[in-house]
């Protein structure tokens, strides 16, 4: 019940956001475009109802294009590359987590200073770098390890993964890092250690279990910050996604249909996370 | 703080880049030198854009400028907007954050809930999707002023990200209401403002101060992506002639203009959309550096305290060990 409340709560939102413009756009002129607004809204949620019908002009095909099923493979790829690059970052910086816990003091505060500073690479300049290092890389040796961008309707995975998931798994090795660092501090680790286990042991079966809880409500804030860096990924790869979908139909239905489509899966996964985790953890209170 | 040196080079970078900027401007006008070809023994060696070389040390756009010229005169409209948004944000967010955490606390779940939706709104879409009809040139020309456009666009970009940082303070005071001091202040009879004036204010000025920093990251990278979306701080002048249309155009020289114009010249001209990213890249990380100088300066001593006396602790423990081993071995002896 709550969960739907939540669920509806959400979409409200983002269906007030999808109309904002037409108030800016009233500001421009000093005034206050109330019933404008109002009125975009019911546009959109009445455009909104035969679902099979919504069409959109894509301006590669130079033709209109219903949602299913032609939209939906854009953004069902899209998605591919978001969640592939979110594993890969959560899985890349727990492995490094958990080497870099085996390290001594000293060198565990230098990665977290370096980690902190590497932090405020902008992501254009990651993906830059990257296709600037392939092309570079094909004139040295006549091996293209990936292509850099798309043609027609191709698909390309592992240079946008890839750049999609450097700047995350920095973020989420930093976090990581915290937490297990804050967890080492707990009482049962000193009595497992006293108890003989060694330090990998506790790291991986003890710690791990605990910290992993933190770890999954930080890699919300996580995602926000990947949705952005999607973005700009779709517009530099010219990849066929939902992003760059979206920037050629900038008007409120577009706007709703594009967040929608990772307001969904997104939401699902972390209500089930949040549901998960918290039933365990009252679990553990029980006993 | 000032002795920090994380601080110090921090701040003298983004110095640096503002004073410059208006020296810049001051010495050698609102124009960058132009340099249409290199002439090496009296013949035209390269036309534009230049590569980097000594004379242009990033080279030159594709009419002739310095590049070097163009992003020290942008600096000072980047800068200045990026810190005005996260000024005029925070002054937004932080009161309403208290006013949330303190006087309507019985709503700060349903609240919060509704601003989480915000979580799934990729930051880059929505301020591009909402700037755009202040920013892109309508057919017949601005009807607003240069200024007034930036200051359209630091107030929205401002208020986008303003419920999540609310929440982030509610939440945080929320915590801090629960404290014993602040029940004890209650019950001596301080008021609601009192508490949050004398309590919670002095306890969070650091998170805060973070927080800051940290919009002001973030606001770099917005301007960046929505440079991409060649949406320019301060309006882009769009070309409709239907023949000869020239891109879209940045009307100051600010930094994600530069970059958002010149992206499509990457292969052929790196320097060209490379040295603005560098720049926006140099900026942020002159703020992360200002952020860890002043935590650090904050609380260095509580640092070293904690390290001292553990590793004091472990030595004398040890020297206690030993002296016991002595004893020991001594009687053994005996």
């Amino acid at each position: 019940m709550r969960f739907l409340l939540k669920f509806l709560i959400g979409i409200a939102g983002i269906v007030l956001a999808g109309s904002l413009p037409v108030l800016i756009a009233g500001w421009l002129n000093a005034e206050w475009r109330w019933k404008d607004y109002f009125d975009s809204i019911r546009i959109t949620l009445e455009e909104l109802w035969p679902l099979g019908e919504i069409a959109f002009f894509n301006y590669r095909a130079q033709q209109s294009m219903p949602l299913f099923p032609n939209i939906f493979e854009y953004i069902i790829y899209s998605l591919q590359i978001l969640f592939l690059a979110l594993l890969a970052a959560v899985v890349v910086s727990l492995v490094l987590t958990v080497i870099t816990m085996l390290l001594s003091e000293r060198a565990r505060e230098r990665v977290k200073v370096s980690l902190y500073f590497l932090e405020s690479v902008p992501d254009l300049l990651i993906i830059m770098l990257a296709q600037l290092a392939v092309v570079l890389f094909f004139k040295q040796t006549g091996i293209l390890i990936s292509k850099i961008a798309v043609v027609g309707d191709d698909r390309i995975y592992m240079l946008p993964v890839l750049c999609l998931a450097i700047l995350p798994t920095i973020q989420l090795y930093r976090l990581s890092m915290l937490t297990f660092q804050e967890e080492e501090r707990q009482m049962y680790v000193d009595l497992a250690r006293a108890l003989g286990f060694s330090k990998v042991y506790i790291i991986l079966v003890h710690m791990f279990r605990n910290a992993i809880i933190s770890v999954f409500f930080q890699s919300k804030k996580t995602m926000w910050f990947m949705l952005s860096n999607l973005f700009v990924l779709e517009l530099m790869f010219n990849l066929p996604g939902m992003m760059l979908f979206l920037s050629d139909n900038m008007h409120p239905l577009g706007f709703l249909v594009a967040v929608c489509s990772f307001f969904l899966p997104m939401f699902f996964l972390y209500s089930f996370g949040e549901w998960y985790f918290v039933r365990r953890m009252r679990g553990k209170e029980a006993v | 703080m000032w002795k920090q040196p994380y601080f110090v080079i921090g701040f003298s970078i983004l110095a640096f880049f503002l004073i410059g900027s208006f020296v810049y401007e001051w010495i050698w006008g609102d124009v960058p030198r132009q340099t249409l070809y290199l002439m090496e023994n009296g013949r035209a060696v390269e036309g534009t854009p230049i590569s980097p070389n000594w004379q242009n040390p990033l080279g030159t756009d594709q009419y002739g400028y310095d590049l070097l010229g163009k992003l020290m005169l942008g600096a000072k409209y980047t800068i200045l907007a990026a810190l005005a948004v996260a000024a005029l944000r925070m002054l937004i967010a932080v009161p309403l954050g208290y006013i949330l955490g303190t006087y309507l606390d019985k709503h700060r779940k349903w609240i919060s809930s509704l601003a989480d939706s915000m979580h799934y709104i990729p930051l880059t879409l929505f301020a591009a999707y909402v700037l755009r009809p202040v920013l892109w040139m309508p057919p017949e020309g601005f009807t607003s002023t240069i200024w007034e456009r930036i200051g359209m666009q630091v107030i929205i970009m401002a208020l986008l990200t303003v419920p999540i940082v609310a929440i982030l303070v509610a939440n945080e005071a929320a915590l801090l209401r629960d404290k014993e001091y602040i029940l004890a202040a209650k019950t001596l009879g301080a008021g609601r403002l009192r508490i949050i004036r004398k309590h919670l204010y002095p306890q969070m000025r650091e998170k805060i101060a973070v927080l800051y920093g940290q919009q002001v990251m973030e606001t770099f990278i917005v301007f960046a992506h929505l440079g991409l979306l060649s949406l320019f701080l301060g309006g882009t002048k769009v070309s409709y002639d239907p023949l000869f249309a020239d891109p879209p155009m940045s009307i100051s020289y600010e930094w994600a203009g530069l970059f958002g114009s010149t992206f499509r010249y990457l292969q052929g001209a790196p320097w060209l959309p490379l040295a603005p990213v560098l720049f926006i890249g140099l900026a942020i990380f002159a703020v992360s550096m200002m952020m860890e100088g002043y935590l650090r300066s904050k609380n260095p001593k509580v640092k070293r305290n904690k390290k001292a006396t553990a590793e004091d602790s472990v030595v004398e423990w040890n020297r206690e060990q030993l002296r016991e081993q002595m004893v020991r071995i001594k009687q053994n002896k005996q």
